[in-house]
């Protein structure tokens, strides 16, 4: 495996971006945004199961803000990479595979997936809010950034301009947060929008994120989230490996 | 197996166009070898095929025996690339860049390398500069340095110094001929006739995805004869070849117009053998 060059050059570019003030802002805008109209303004007014709207939009926000970010920097980063600056065809020239290739695109992905998810979850504790940290909780993050930013992957070798980006981003990743039980229960969605939004991963993230417990239905969630980590993986792969142009 | 490079019928479709049609070449260790056409004549395509960037829709290439679609990584081991575009990240240092690159081929020791990379292509001061900050001549050397930092056996340029004043393209042409000294294979592409004649030991001639020449710059030119006569006439330039000086200037003498009597170039084979100009 050599995926390490790959993984550091993208670091070295996010170090290097996150140095602007304006970036951390930026990344964190929206999540921001939606806890502080959602979380603090309508959370006021309304209760979930019993508990504060705030506790249960946080961890929704979690999946959301890890999932955009893990993908958005992958997607972006290759599609620019691959079509205009042309540093994505430095890989293919290069004695690594492709899987060195997917591997190391996606780490750097999980990282910055990952570094929001620790701005958000610090935020959320000096608005009083609270999460259920324990291994089954870091393992659905984790698990979460690695679905996303493989999909990343896959989106950055499918797009054939900057605006294929943009249109897989409108279809796919901004209805999954907003319906995968971000801001309100899968549950009041009706029944045939219910039953496609229960196979889709952010619902499981979601799901796992609020209530970590060791129990067989979560099991069943940590399972297809890794099937889809291992599918979009793998589709990644093989996208790379076949890669001429 | 004495060539470094060899390609046999090679060939790439892109939908209803061919690219590259049936391309067959042998390519000695330690040669400089140029690719001369105009834009869409096929060198790209054929230095993106040899690069493993692009599988061939037919034939076969070879490079030290190694099938460029079968065994792509021992052929990655083998080359460096130095593409068209300035492909370099410009947020990054001359040093991250060309570290990165020698990671890929995993190089140790690469911080002499780099060092001594940056001393040759006298960069050694700008290292912890962004790229973006560089000119255009900088950029085009790092690029050359960073193809080099795997020690490879066969360089690649793909039209090296497009785009470059005349002061910085012959910097870079010393750059390319000191190469040539330490005993590596050079595949140019151009479409500038004095580089080509400069830095070529042989050349081949691409026009719409066919060779149609392939010899020394000096036999394909001797091939023609000795001299043009240039004259224009009604804002047509016309070209007449002859043999030796004195022919030139009894033809000249003949002429009504004002003519320019100068020796045979790559450029008046290409007219000769396609009917067009090289360059536009």
């Amino acid at each position: 495996m050599n995926w390490f060059p790959i993984f550091y050059r993208e670091i070295l570019l996010f170090r290097r971006r996150l140095l602007r003030l304006g970036y951390v802002v930026s990344a964190l805008f929206s999540p921001m945004l939606y806890l502080l109209a959602f979380g603090l303004g309508l959370g006021k007014r309304v209760t979930i199961g019993g508990g504060s709207y705030l506790d249960y939009l946080l961890p929704g926000l979690l999946a959301m803000t890890s999932m955009t970010n893990s993908y958005n920097w992958i997607a972006t980063s290759m599609t620019v990479g691959r079509l205009h600056f042309r540093t994505f065809q430095v890989y293919i020239q290069s004695p690594v595979t492709a899987t060195d290739i997917v591997v190391g695109q996606i780490l750097a992905g999980m990282v910055r997936g990952i570094f929001a998810s620790v701005i958000l979850v610090s935020l959320g504790l000096v608005l009083g809010g609270g999460f259920h940290y324990n291994l089954l909780f870091i393992v659905a993050l984790l698990l979460n950034c690695l679905v996303f930013a493989a999909f990343g992957v896959i989106v950055g070798m499918k797009s054939r301009s900057h605006e294929d980006t943009a249109t897989f981003t409108n279809f796919f990743i901004m209805p999954m947060g907003f319906f995968c039980g971000t801001f309100f229960p899968v549950d009041e969605m009706p029944w045939l929008a219910r039953d496609i939004i229960k196979i889709l991963p952010l619902t499981h993230t979601n799901h796992l994120l609020r209530f970590p417990a060791w129990n067989l239905a979560n099991l069943g969630s940590l399972g297809l989230l890794i099937a889809y980590g291992v599918l979009c993986l793998t589709v990644a792969i093989v996208m790379v490996r076949r890669y001429s142009e | 197996m004495n060539e470094m490079i060899v390609t046999d019928n090679l060939g790439k479709q892109y939908r209803d166009l061919v690219a590259l049609e049936g391309l067959s070449l042998q390519i000695p260790p330690g040669e400089i070898f140029g690719l001369l056409g105009p834009n869409g004549a096929g060198k790209t395509t054929t230095i993106k095929i040899l690069t493993t960037l692009a599988r061939p829709s037919w034939g076969t290439a070879r490079i030290h025996d190694f099938d460029v679609l079968r065994q792509p990584l021992q052929v990655k081991k083998l080359i460096g690339v130095c593409p068209q575009e300035i492909n370099l990240d410009r947020e990054l240092t001359a040093y991250e860049n060309l570290w990165i690159y020698g990671r890929l081929h995993r190089m140790t020791e690469l911080k002499a390398r780099i060092q001594e990379l940056l001393d040759f292509g006298d960069l050694s001061g700008r290292a912890d500069s962004l790229v973006r900050d560089f000119s255009g001549g900088m950029q085009r050397r790092l690029l050359i340095l960073r193809a080099l930092v795997s020690r490879p056996q066969v360089l690649f340029l793909d039209e090296p110094t497009v785009g470059l004043d005349p002061q910085v393209r012959r910097q870079l042409w010393n750059l390319i001929q000191e190469l040539k000294l330490g005993g590596i294979t050079i595949i140019l592409t151009t479409h500038y006739i004095e580089e080509a004649e400069m830095l070529c030991d042989r050349v081949g001639i691409l026009n719409r995805g066919r060779l149609i020449a392939l010899d020394t710059p000096q036999a394909l030119v001797a091939k023609l004869g000795g001299y043009v006569v240039e004259t224009l006439n009604g804002g047509r330039r016309q070209y007449l070849l002859v043999r030796d000086k004195e022919e030139a200037y009894s033809r000249a003498q003949m002429e009504p117009t004002e003519v320019i009597i100068r020796q045979v170039n790559l450029e008046d084979v290409f007219i000769q053998l396609t009917g067009e100009r090289l360059t536009n």
